[in-house]
């Protein structure tokens, strides 16, 4: 017999699935056209796209964008470490003591910092950073990106420390320990997932970030700069300026660019989802 | 001698009065029991004698507690939690420890174990002590959720015994496992008297009949009477106490 109570569960059902498909086609669609479009030139270009300098508009050859490769890599190596111990440190503290008029400024701050545009951001830094330094810098850069990304670790970290359920603590407690022990041996483990899982969007933010970097980096193509006080290229600001440009060649180079970054996050996400166990309570 | 020793304490919750003029005489190397109905203050009292009221929002503690001789409520509340034990009403194992590393985490910390020799040893002998080992010497870089409640319940008394802790608050233990487990609890408890003091809440009269030394009867936050548990048996003083030990409240 087909039952009223059946239809409407396989109703339910084929309902789920087309909205779940409707929800992530518009994502697989874009990874889809990256990938095609990015990865023959990468292949193309070979490991000279790592190496080497970008091409000039009439350029036969794809070359490669080694400097902003490496400016991504210098930044992201400032700024990713910074937000997350910053945001670490403030999300204990708030979560810890919550009535502390620290942790009511520190919360107000990271807030607010949110919904401030990245590139007003990047205007500040240009303002208090690169016109004192009289240079674009991967420094200014990398304190612009610590900004942008501070709300999103304290956000996601504090949201974690939360979400360890209260009789932990209370048992952490009720063994001797002290509140740092508590907090590093037994609720950050335990919501381990959890942070991780905020670190990484945060790192994805963090390389992918382009308007923060618009007024303090300085698109330094002429070659790898690996000081903190020089100017500095960035994959996204280099996509984002080659997209732009009236040349095919660059339009290459900008979807070769988009597709290594995509690789990338695809590669950190699995390495950290692989390496960090979920804890089961 | 007396473990704990508490004089016209009073405990207030924001403008709740919870505790009402308590005062109690704990003797060492005895099994406690606290009874009293639902609400009556019986978890704030213990959280009292190890400071964890502390983490209570808007809380006032007024009057003397004294815990093994010291000023408990001027004491440094961390040094004096790693001489008290606590298990909890629901069994909280730390998830993201193993068996071995639940029961090792505070011998560890608190320097009761110099060397691994010394935690292997003592982890087995809470483990022991707790009525677990036999159940667990297989697995013991096994997680907690694999254990039963009664199980995991009684790692969190071998968790606590592990850091050698001169009082152990058990509150409510049995509380949420089978009867069999709680019987294994309950001889544990006992075989522990001559190591520590036991201050135990209960709601069972059977159970208290079993393990109690001396018992108070708390309601509404007062204790209405307290004495070796014989006597409350025989000649309990107050109806509140006969309708507790017949089990009619
Ligand atoms: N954090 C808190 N905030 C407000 N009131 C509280 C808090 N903790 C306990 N109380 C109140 O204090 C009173 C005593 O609570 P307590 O947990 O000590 O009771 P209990 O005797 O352990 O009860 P049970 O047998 O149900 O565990 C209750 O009325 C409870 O509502
Ligand atoms: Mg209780």
């Amino acid at each position: 017999m087909y039952s009223g109570r059946r239809l409407k569960e396989a109703l339910f059902t084929v309902t789920i699935i087309t909205l779940s498909v409707a929800a992530i086609a518009p994502v697989l669609h874009i990874v889809y056209t990256v990938l095609v479009n990015g990865v023959s030139v990468i292949v193309k270009a070979g490991l000279r796209f790592f190496t080497d300098l970008p091409p000039t508009p009439g350029s036969a050859e794809v070359g490669g964008i080694a400097p902003a490769i490496a400016g991504t890599i210098l930044i992201t190596a400032i700024a990713f470490p910074l937000s997350v111990v910053l945001g670490l440190f403030s999300a204990i503290l708030t979560t810890e003591f919550p009535k502390n008029p620290l942790s009511l400024l520190v919360d107000t701050i990271a807030r607010s910092l949110a919904s401030v545009p990245t590139i007003a951001i990047s205007m500040v830094i240009y303002t208090v950073i690169v016109v004192p330094m009289r240079s674009f810098s991967a420094l200014a850069s990398a304190l612009a990106l610590t900004i942008v990304a501070l709300p999103y670790t304290y956000t996601y970290f504090s949201a974690a420390l939360r979400s360890v359920p209260a009789m932990y603590r209370e048992a952490a407690f009720s063994l001797g320990m002290s509140r740092w022990d508590t907090v590093t041996r037994v609720l950050i483990p335990i919501s381990r997932r959890i942070i991780a899982a905020g670190a990484l969007t945060t790192l994805a933010r963090i390389m992918g970030e382009t308007a923060a970097l618009l007024f303090t980096a300085g698109r330094f193509r002429g070659g790898v700069a690996i000081s903190l006080t020089a100017p500095v290229d960035a994959i996204p600001l280099l996509i984002f300026d080659y997209i732009l440009s009236p040349y095919e060649i660059w339009h290459e180079v900008a979807w070769g660019a988009s597709a290594l970054l995509l690789l990338s996050y695809l590669a950190i996400f699995m390495s950290v989802k692989l390496m960090v166990k979920e804890v089961k309570l | 001698m007396l473990a704990v020793e508490i004089e016209h304490l009073n405990v207030y919750i924001r403008h709740a009065h919870i505790l009402k003029n308590v005062t109690l005489r704990i003797p060492k190397n005895t099994v406690f029991v606290i009874m009293g109905p639902s609400g009556s203050g019986k978890t704030t009292l213990l959280k009292v004698i190890n400071r964890l009221i502390d983490f209570t929002e808007g809380v006032r503690v007024e009057g003397v507690v004294r815990v093994l001789d010291i000023d408990a409520l001027k004491a440094d509340p961390y040094e004096l939690r790693k001489r008290i034990g606590m298990v909890f009403q629901t069994p909280n194992p730390f998830p993201h420890l193993t068996i071995y590393e639940n029961v090792a985490i505070a011998a560890k910390l608190n320097g009761v174990a110099r060397s691994k020799r010394e935690l292997d040893e003592i982890v087995r002998w809470a483990l022991e002590k707790a009525m677990l080992w036999d159940e667990v010497k297989h697995r013991l870089h096994a997680y907690p959720h694999q254990l039963s409640g009664g199980q995991r319940q009684r790692l969190c008394l071998a968790r606590a015994l592990a850091m050698k802790p001169e009082i152990l608050l058990l509150d409510e233990p049995t509380a949420n496992i089978d009867p069999i487990n709680a019987r294994k609890l309950e001889e544990a408890i006992v075989s522990l008297k001559d190591e520590v003091t036991v201050v135990m809440v209960t709601h069972s009269p059977h159970q208290a009949a079993r393990v109690a030394d001396y018992i108070a009867v708390l309601y509404d936050g007062r204790v209405v009477e307290q004495g070796p548990a014989q006597q409350l048996f025989l000649r309990p003083s107050t109806e509140i106490t006969q309708k507790l030990l017949r089990g009619e409240m």
